[in-house]
This record gives C-alpha cells, structure tokens and sequence, in this order.
C-alpha cells in the first residue's frame, strides 16, 4: 500500500490506518500554522497554506474514529478561530464532533435539533443536511433517514454521495426497487464507477434473494453489471466474488428451466433484458474462478503488485472458492 | 555608404538609479497594493438560494441522463426519460413558477446583477485611479528622458511605443523613453506578481481588460430564461437514440480473457 499521509487519505481508511494517521496529532498541534505575532509580522512569519489546513480537517477526523477527542477538540478550536465559527465547514465539523462524543441517544436528539435550527436559518447548507440525516440513521429511525435524504436530493439531485446513502438505506429496508433506481443515479453520474456496478449487480442480486424462483432478468441484469465491473477494473476481487456467485446460481436456474420446458423462454422473449446463454455464463464462471484464485494465491503470498486487496474480502473469496459457492450472503 | 552611424547618447549615469529603478519599483508596488485593495474590495459572492440550487442540479441531472444514459438499462431509461421529459416540460423545477412564459426583466432591475456591476465598477477604479496618478507623476517628473537603450534592433514602428514623450524624429528606436518604460512595466510585470503573490492575483490589468472587453460572458448564464433551458433539454433526451453499454458485455468479457 502506498504511503499514507494527511493531505490526501485514501478514501476508505482502515482501522489500522486511521490510528497510524491520528498519531501525528500531537506533532502537528504543536506547530500552529499560523503565526501568535502581532499583525504585520504575522503576514510574514506565518507557515499557512491551504494544504495545513486540509491535513488539519482530515487528521480532525481521524483523531474522531480513534477516539482522541482532546485532539479533536484542539483541532476544531483552531480552526474556529481561524475561518469564524459561521463556516459553513466549520460548523458541519463541530457537528460532526458533537456527533461524536454523544453519549446517548439523547445527546443525539439535542444535536439534531441543532441541525434543525441551523437549516432553518440557512436552508442551503447540504452538508448540514447530510449530517441530519446521518444523526437519524445513527438513532435507528430509518424511515425518517429515507424522508430527509429525499428532501435533500429533491433539492440537489446531482449529489453522488446522497444518491448513495438513499440507496443504502432503502436496501437496509428491502425496498430492493428504490434502492437499485438510486445506485443507478450514482451511476449516471459516474458512469464508470466500477465499485457502483458492483453494487447495483449486489442489489439486484439480493432483490431475488426473496423469491424462491429467482428471476431470471433480475440475476441477468446482476450478471452484466459484475461484468462491467470486471471489465472497468480487471482486478476487481469484489467483481470476481459476484460474477462467481452469480454464474453458479445462473448456471442451476438455467439448467432447471432449460429442462423443464421452452415455454418460460417464450414467456421472457417480451422482456427486453436478454437471458445469457449458458455456455457464456459456464465461461464466465471458469474465469471468476481462476482469476479468484489468482488473486487469493498472490495475495496471501504478499506478491508485489498484488496487495492492496481488504483482508476481510480476501477471506470471503477463499471461502467462496472452498466452499463451492454454497455461501449464501 | 558603409555601416551606418551608431548613434551614441552619454547618458548620465544617475538617470538608472534616479528614474529607472524608482519607476519600476513603484509599479511593482502599485501591483501589490492594488492586489490587496482588490482583496478588501471584494464582496463575499451571494449565496443562491434554495429553488435556484434546485433549478440549476435538476437541468445538471437531466444533462448527465442524456450524457451516461449508455450505462441503464432500456427499461430504466425509458421510465427516467419519460419522467424527467414531463417534469421539464411541466416547470417542476423552475425557481419561480409563477414567472414562467413572461419576458426577462430588465437585468438592471435586478440587484444580483447590480452588484456584479457593481463588483465590476470597483475593480475598474482600482486600476484606473493608481494608473492615471502614476501617469501623472511621470510626466510630471521624468517626461523626456532617455532612460535606457535596448540590446536588440528594432523596426520603426516601435518608435511610437518606445519613445513616447520625446519628441526627435532621428533617434533610434532602441532609445527607450522613461513614459515608454512605464508602459512596458504595465504590461510587462504579470510574472514578477505571479512570484510574489501567487499566480491568481488580482494585481494583474491585462486579464482584468480581457474580463472587461466582454462583460456579458460571465452573465449570460443567469440571464438565459431557465424554461427555455429545460425544454431544451427536454427535446434533447426526446431525440436521444439509447444504446445500453451492458449489451452483450458477457461475450464481450470472455472474448477478452480468451485473449
């Protein structure tokens, strides 16, 4: 894994990584950027750039999952006393804090009325808005969660991230149809997210799940989006990990029904999402296996230019490849 | 004929440490100043507010339909195009309903555009007022100096750059008047403040002239009517012929590991 620093964390931080970064807090709080001389020296004598304060945003958060929160603290102060505390970053940041050293739910219902008051004074702040719905999420009213993010994204339909979150917490509450026509919004725009086709692929995968004869567009459709996730990143594990999934239960559902009859293949010659041969899906399946397998041996082995892959996923896809694909997610 | 004379002036040597520096280094200052003046000049751009944000992501969103419409399924397209193709056609998200179909007020009625007049105004005095002082000071103090000779031959039709403020019709355009000089270090000193105060400055006129030669591009946007906008797009996902990137992606996929 290349070098982890503050000015530009990787997006999904891992434990390990997140205690690494929030070690640096008291090297870093003991440099002030900014300068305790009197003004017209301060000009000259202060170190500031905007980089010192984007390592101080991103060390604020990881000092957060760490649990420091006397450096979080010192962080927030100084940059309340840098940008004004009417930021509106600083006070998504304050939140955030507050947020954090809640001790009970109903430390978290008076934060949310905070969040309240302030979009009531300025309806325009959306990370604001995000924050409100997070606090709903954290305090299990997820039908309340789904209303906010929906508001949020009636008045700012381009926000990837909102579309995202909507699209967890309908899957969260099985609305496998809403779910999937958010992710779809991720990907339209970010068409070549290939993490956001795995997940519309998992979706569609989970919403056959609850029928017993899984259908066949649905699992189709799963199919080609792991596909195109595959075909974006070549060294998706995630992507494998599905495509494999998906090709063992297609190959069994196609095999069924190629036996029983022809007449539920006239049935689906309406619908428009073309059921795979099963001579491609038993190709695929042998690629999904043999690439997993490549990946899991590199892997393990710590080969350069193999690492990188989450070790908990690693695990999954040796299980998935020992167990034959009877783990059901 | 052989060579023709070089014309040698005896410049005193106190008119460099007397005109030329003063001049360049009070401009360079000027710059400065006027960078910073600029910086307090500066009114906090106006925050939109919420049926503007929403009027303007809602047209976004239909863009990015119509871009990546390639990555949904035929089924999934046709519902969101159906969908956003009514709501543009209907005004769902206009900002102001009720204003819809009416002509465009005049944009000097509206403060928003007032204030970006206004934004302009300031930034025009802040050029105008030191330049013209300067200008003024030079002429007052150094008018008809020879300061300096360039290194380079030049063709005459320099001289009227060169040599303003002297008025002899045989001297050589590489003789360089000190009003010329302090026109060249007007135009000439964008990368000095680049080094000194960061390469988006404010203390630069030439890119302030190019933002003033066409004020109307950066307000056409606001000033277009959003309706109009909408049905436009909304003609644009009607016409749109879709074709879905996951066709055939299986074969695809083994062709390419077969590969």
């Amino acid at each position: 894994m290349s070098q982890v620093n503050l000015l530009s964390p990787p997006s999904h931080i891992s434990p390990d990584t997140a205690r690494k970064l929030s070690l640096k807090a008291p090297l870093i709080l003991s440099h002030p950027p900014t300068s305790s001389l009197p003004w017209p020296l301060s000009l000259l004598f202060s170190r500031e750039t905007p980089e010192s304060w984007t390592i101080h945003e991103n060390l604020f958060y990881s000092s957060l999952r760490t649990g420091d929160e006397t450096s979080a603290r010192q962080i927030l102060e100084r940059m309340e006393a840098r940008f004004g505390d009417q930021n509106e970053r600083i006070i998504t940041l304050r939140g955030i804090y507050n947020e954090s050293i809640a001790q009970s739910n109903a430390d978290l219902e008076r934060v949310f009325d905070g969040y309240e008051k302030i979009l009531r004074e300025d309806p325009t702040n959306m990370s604001v808005r995000k924050r409100r719905v997070a606090v709903l999420k954290a305090l299990g009213r997820t039908q309340d969660a789904i209303t906010a993010v929906t508001v949020l994204l009636q008045n700012s339909p381009t926000d990837v991230e909102a579309w995202a979150e909507a699209s967890e917490l309908y899957a969260s509450q099985g609305a496998w149809g809403q779910a999937i026509y958010c992710a779809e919004e991720v990907l339209l725009v970010m068409p070549n997210a290939w993490s956001a086709h795995a997940h519309i692929a998992t979706l569609h995968y989970l919403s056959t799940a609850s029928n017993s004869p899984p259908s066949l567009p649905a699992l189709a459709l799963s199919l080609k989006h792991f596909c195109r996730s595959i075909e974006l990143n070549d060294s998706y594990l995630r992507g494998y990990y599905g495509l494999k999934l998906i090709t063992s239960k297609l190959i069994s559902v196609l095999s069924d029904s190629a036996s029983a009859s022809n007449k539920r293949g006239n049935n689906q010659d309406d619908d428009e999402v073309p059921i795979p041969k099963i001579a491609t899906v038993k190709k695929l399946e042998e690629i999904a296996t043999s690439k997993l397998g490549e990946i899991v041996r590199n892997a393990s082995s710590g080969k350069t230019g193999w690492t990188g892959y989450d070790q908990a996923e690693l695990i999954a896809a040796r299980e998935l490849l020992d167990g034959g694909g009877k783990i059901e997610r | 004929m052989a060579q023709p004379v070089v014309q040698t002036i005896h410049r005193d040597p106190a008119l460099f440490w007397w005109i030329l520096l003063p001049i360049t280094v009070v401009m360079i200052l000027t710059g400065i100043l006027r960078h910073y003046a600029m910086t307090l000049l500066q009114t906090t751009p106006k925050k939109q507010d919420l049926p503007k944000i929403r009027q303007q992501r809602s047209l976004v969103r239909g863009v990015n339909l119509r871009t990546n419409a390639n990555v949904l399924s035929p089924s999934s397209f046709q519902a969101r195009k159906a969908y956003m193709v009514q709501a543009y056609q209907e005004g769902k998200f206009l900002a102001d309903p009720e204003s819809r179909g009416k002509p465009r007020p005049n944009p000097m009625s509206d403060p928003a555009a007032m204030e970006g007049m206004m934004g302009m105004m300031k930034g025009n005095m802040a050029m105008m007022v030191p330049q013209s002082l300067i200008m003024g000071w030079i002429n007052a103090f150094f008018s008809g100096f020879v300061i300096m000779k360039l290194p380079f031959p030049l063709t005459p039709q320099f001289k009227s750059m060169l040599q303003s403020g002297v008025g002899t019709r045989d001297l050589d355009v590489r003789w360089v008047s000190s009003l010329s000089w302090y026109f060249l270090t007007l135009f000439g000193l964008q990368p000095v403040y680049n080094f000194i105060l960061g390469s988006n400055n404010a203390a630069n006129q030439v890119t302030q002239q190019m933002a003033m030669s066409n004020p109307g591009a950066g307000m056409m946007g606001p000033e277009q009517d959003p309706d109009k906008l909408f049905l436009n797009e909304a003609e644009n996902l009607e016409v749109l012929d879709h074709q879905w990137i996951l066709e055939g992606i299986e074969e695809r996929l083994v062709a390419k590991f077969a590969a």
